[in-house]
């Protein structure tokens, strides 16, 4: 079994450390920028809790005020 | 890491200035980008975690209290967005690859460093995570710990976990010390 120095050499011999941190290879900001205007789209959870909302009041019209009162 | 930025920039980041949010990025983005590299290993990915770290830090700004380190902030942002890349990674990776594309030094046994880097991206990754910033880039575990936001005792726990599996791994792959 390796103990700890051997087992960092050994880690380091195939996972060499980075060297000196460069800038990266191209522009990134363009890339954030449409990121960040990038409308949210709604996620699978949004698209659920929505379309329980719907059912349920298709199934109990009655609930509506309930609904609205709580959403 | 850099200077902080003037307390005008921050908040004017605060208030969602496209240009202080720039003078932001461009000031810290080689920093953030090589913490990013250290942890994920693959430039490529660090490009898109550097975007998707600064895009959070773009969202979340709402959150950030201009008297406190910007660098430290956005640091312990890029670290999450390194951590959920690792975890998307270790998720995708059923069968051990070598991924890793920083160049292993010349001369060395290609498929036993195939097998030590396979093990490490096997490890889970917040134990990854902190073996590669504390095992192969010796960064200070203050450092880790501040990143993560975690006590230093919790960054040595993890090394000394990081450790007994990587060490159990490669006996059983019958990895001798190099």
């Amino acid at each position: 079994m390796l103990n700890d120095q051997d087992l960092v050499r050994t880690l380091r011999s195939a996972l060499p450390p980075v060297a000196m941190p460069e800038p990266p290879s191209r522009d990134l900001w363009p890339h954030v920028v449409e990121r960040a205007r990038q409308r949210p789209s709604w996620s699978a959870a949004d698209w659920s809790a929505a379309a329980a909302v719907v059912i349920a009041l298709l199934m109990f019209p009655k609930w509506f005020w309930f609904l609205a009162y709580h959403l | 890491m850099p200077g902080e930025p003037a307390a005008e920039t921050l908040r004017r980041f605060v208030l969602g200035d496209e240009t202080a949010f720039e003078q932001l990025f461009r000031q810290f983005e080689r920093d953030v980008y090589g913490w990013i590299l250290r942890i994920v290993r693959d430039p490529a990915a660090a490009d898109d975690v550097l975007v998707d770290a600064f895009w959070r830090a773009y969202r979340g700004r709402a959150q950030f209290d201009p008297d406190r380190s910007f660098g430290a902030w956005v640091r312990r942002i890029a670290t999450n967005a390194a951590l959920d890349h690792l975890r998307t990674a270790s998720r995708r990776r059923e069968a051990p690859p070598a991924d890793d594309t920083v160049p292993a030094p010349a001369g060395s046994n290609r498929d036993t460093q195939d097998a030590i880097a396979g093990a490490f991206r096997r490890l889970p990754a917040d134990l990854q995570f902190v073996a590669a910033l504390a095992l192969v880039e010796e960064q200070p575990y203050a450092d880790i710990a501040d990143a993560l936001g975690i006590p230093v005792g919790t960054v040595k726990s993890r090394v000394f976990r990081a450790t007994r599996m990587l060490r159990e791994e490669l006996a059983r792959l019958g990895v001798r010390p190099c």
